[in-house]
């Protein structure tokens, strides 16, 4: 959608990357590497659902806790509100690094190669990218030191203003609060950490909030043994809600719960997104989920992104193979539409040893020779609908 | 209909003694299913889907009670088998398929030990014979290199193809009734679509009729012919399945059709079906939906609403089937709310 390039996109993520080490033997040796996330790249924009979607072990979930970095990512950059967060999390010496390695080191060869900072400058493209050569080479007049000692200052503050800024709601209510805890302790936890109030103000708060999701201020005492699945989800998203986030990222909120309280969670999350300006990255399996809460939606597979369109353009005009087989394999609830379905061949592989190429090649219907030797970029075909595929399109229902 | 049922369920109870009291998690369920057809049982949790086939198949647990009711397969009433003639009949005439197939199937045995090991039982052939006969099943379920795969533990395969493995186990005795307990539930879309797609064809190569047990009316719409809906250990409706989702009668039945997104529609508030189910031990009196149904008048909070049939074939349990529109206006008004 245009609209959406005129927004501004309160998260952005660079070429993600998340493997995970898979030790073996006495050592302990690092035999493998699970190849969780593997260079994705998203925006999200103010006060939007993106919807984020794939079949188990496709990592998204693991993309969603890498962006708040309940996870260290392996690599990228994270950049929310307009500013790298990336480095804030890294210990000092890698830090420092990755500052020298993102923005020091290629400024200087683009001085290099352009002849002054001016036109260095004109030749980067990208927004965000400007602005940091701008810090550089005009705030800082091209001092390394002086440029890192910037970025690395305050980082303690910066490290917390993110933690307010983004939240998560977890999937399963059971696990997710604490059974010792009461109610209006576990809602006010993340406020008295942050010392964003006082005492008394945080619980008049608690109160507050649990009105808005559904809950009563007579629960506040209570333990979560005492409420049901859809009541400790509203917990959840009170206990999100509760330091005034900017992002929360929703893994699959509502996955663990019956229909009927399905409902009542989903329109929960919308109203509270109308209401306090929310902008949610919402993981789910579901795709009718999916298209009832999102703006955007993103697709996954084995660890990269394989589609991300506004939500009209992906169901009417899906274009990469797997997006249009997912859908066709959806049943819906309707017999009169009992539709031919696309029966993808085999299973999910192993984000261990993926497959060459593109990874969808060995259950694609499609797939021909070059999908196997190379990888299909992610390009965007227009109106912000991105695929990675050789032959957008030539799949239908 | 007059066809003679294969199964026949007959006002089933089923009542759990737990220290709390005594849970009446099936309460007077009556359903029948047909040869070679596909009989949909969806709900909640909570909602007796479940405990309906475990009681047809007698494998409640010692907490668990058949209280009242029969039920005829074949013309033979269930509950008057002994223990070894009911052994006999699980496997060779009726079997089941579970959620989880993780925990279903026996971690220190091969797929193939545990196939084999229900042939042996129910037929009279040798431990070769029986090998081979496993080996062909697991061929027919889809199974690849179905001769490596006989000799592997449940750990070794995937999801997908431990369900397979079961689907195999079930059949391999060449059931006339199939239980299959959210057999896709644990898995994901794709591989839930081979897998409805496989049980369709294995129905139409033995012939043997399946009860669906699901919470996802899309897999109801897409498998069954007809559908019991259940809420609190009762039937409240009971239709074939263009009925149903045509023309719902009862307002559980409405408000769950109207309470899933769609992939096909868009919608632009879920129907809230308000409160919770309730508990168990303490079902309210009347209809037991009427905690929850903007319909319920003293009528339903007092008195319980029979299973009716309404036209040939669909059944509802309500007082107000006539006041269904109303529905619709309610889930207006519920709009931003």
């Amino acid at each position: 959608m245009s609209q959406s390039e005129n927004r501004k996109p309160i998260l952005r993520v660079d070429n993600l990357v998340k493997y995970f080490p898979v030790r073996a033997g006495v050592f302990r040796r690092v035999v493998a590497h699970v190849k969780a996330v593997d260079n994705i790249s998203l925006e999200v924009y103010e006060k939007e659902t993106l919807g984020l979607v794939g079949e188990s072990g496709c990592g998204k979930t693991t993309a969603g806790m890498t962006i708040l970095r309940l996870h260290e990512p392996t690599s990228g950059r994270i950049i929310m509100n307009d500013e790298d967060t990336t480095h804030l999390f890294m210990p000092y010496f890698q830090a420092r690094k990755y500052l020298i390695n993102t923005y020091v080191k290629p400024f200087e060869d683009l001085k290099e190669k352009a002849g002054s900072v001016d036109s260095a400058i004109k030749s980067i493209e990208d927004e965000f990218d400007v602005k940091m050569a701008k810090l550089y080479f005009e705030k800082h007049n091209g001092s390394k030191s002086s440029f890192i000692s910037d970025l690395m200052s305050d980082r303690e503050a910066k490290r917390k203003a993110f933690r307010r800024q983004s939240q998560i709601i977890f999937q399963d209510p059971y696990s997710s609060l604490n059974p010792r805890m009461r109610i209006k302790n576990i809602i006010a936890e993340g406020a008295i950490i942050h010392k964003v109030a006082s005492r008394s103000e945080v619980m008049a708060r608690v109160a507050d909030i649990l009105k808005k999701v559904g809950l009563s201020e007579d629960h506040m005492s209570r333990f979560p043994h005492e409420f049901s699945g859809g009541q400790r989800q509203r917990i959840g998203i009170a206990r999100a809600l509760i330091l005034n986030p900017h992002l929360i990222v929703a893994d699959e909120a509502v996955s663990a719960l019956d229909v009927s309280i399905q409902a009542q969670i989903l329109n929960l999350l919308n109203d509270l997104q109308e209401e306090f300006g929310l902008t949610y990255l919402f993981i789910a399996h579901d795709l009718a989920v999916v298209r009832h809460v999102s703006r955007r939606v993103a697709v996954m597979y084995l660890g990269k992104m394989v589609e991300v369109a506004s939500k009209t353009e992906l169901f009417e005009n899906p274009l990469h193979p797997y997006t249009v087989s997912l859908m066709s394999a959806i049943p819906i609830p309707d017999p009169t539409k009992k539709s031919k379905r696309i029966i993808l061949q085999g299973d999910v592989p192993s984000p261990i040893n993926p497959p060459s190429g593109c990874r969808f090649h060995p259950r694609c219907p499609i797939a021909k020779e070059v999908c196997a030797k190379e990888e299909p970029p992610l390009q965007d075909l227009g109106n912000g609908h991105k695929v990675a595929c050789f032959f957008p399109g030539e799949m239908k229902r | 209909m007059d066809k003679k049922p294969l199964l026949e369920v007959k006002g089933l109870k089923t009542y759990f003694h737990t220290d709390d009291g005594i849970v009446k998690a099936v309460d007077g369920v009556s359903f029948e299913v047909y040869s070679g057809e596909t009989l949909g049982i969806v709900g909640e949790s909570g909602c007796g889907k479940s405990v309906t086939s475990l009681s047809v198949m007698r494998l409640l647990d010692e907490k668990g009670e058949i209280a009242g009711g029969e039920i005829l397969f074949d013309g033979k009433d269930i509950r008057a088998l002994s223990d070894e003639e009911m052994r006999k009949m699980r496997g060779n005439d009726m079997a089941m398929i579970f959620q989880e197939p993780m925990t279903a199937l026996n971690p220190v045995y091969t797929i193939g030990d545990q196939i084999t090991e229900a042939i042996l039982l129910h037929q009279d052939v040798d431990k070769e014979t029986a090998r081979k006969m496993a080996i062909d099943m697991l061929r027919k379920v889809g199974i690849p290199e179905p001769e490596k795969r006989v000799d592997e533990y449940p750990h070794e395969l995937s999801g997908g193809m431990r369900q397979r493995a079961m689907i195999a186990m079930s059949l391999s005795c060449n059931p006339k009734l199939l239980f299959a307990d959210e057999p896709t539930t644990a898995l994901d879309v794709t591989i839930q679509a081979q897998i409805l797609e496989l049980m369709l064809e294995l129905q139409k190569e033995y012939g043997m009729a399946i009860v669906m047990i699901t919470h996802d009316l899309g897999v109801i719409a897409e498998m069954a012919e007809r559908v019991v809906v259940m809420y609190a250990g009762k039937v409240v409706e009971y239709a074939d399945v263009v009925t149903l989702f045509k023309d719902p009668k009862h307002p559980y039945t409405w408000g769950l059709m109207n309470a899933i997104p769609r992939l096909d529609e868009d919608k632009d508030v879920l129907y809230n079906i308000p409160g919770v189910v309730p508990d168990p031990l303490d079902f309210p009196k009347g209809c037991r939906f009427n905690t929850r149904c903007p319909l319920a008048t003293d009528k339903c909070r007092t008195e319980e609403p029979p299973l009716v049939e309404i036209e040939p074939g669909h059944k509802a349990a309500c007082w107000h089937i006539d006041r269904l529109v109303e529905m619709v206006k309610v889930s207006r008004a519920g709009e931003g709310a």
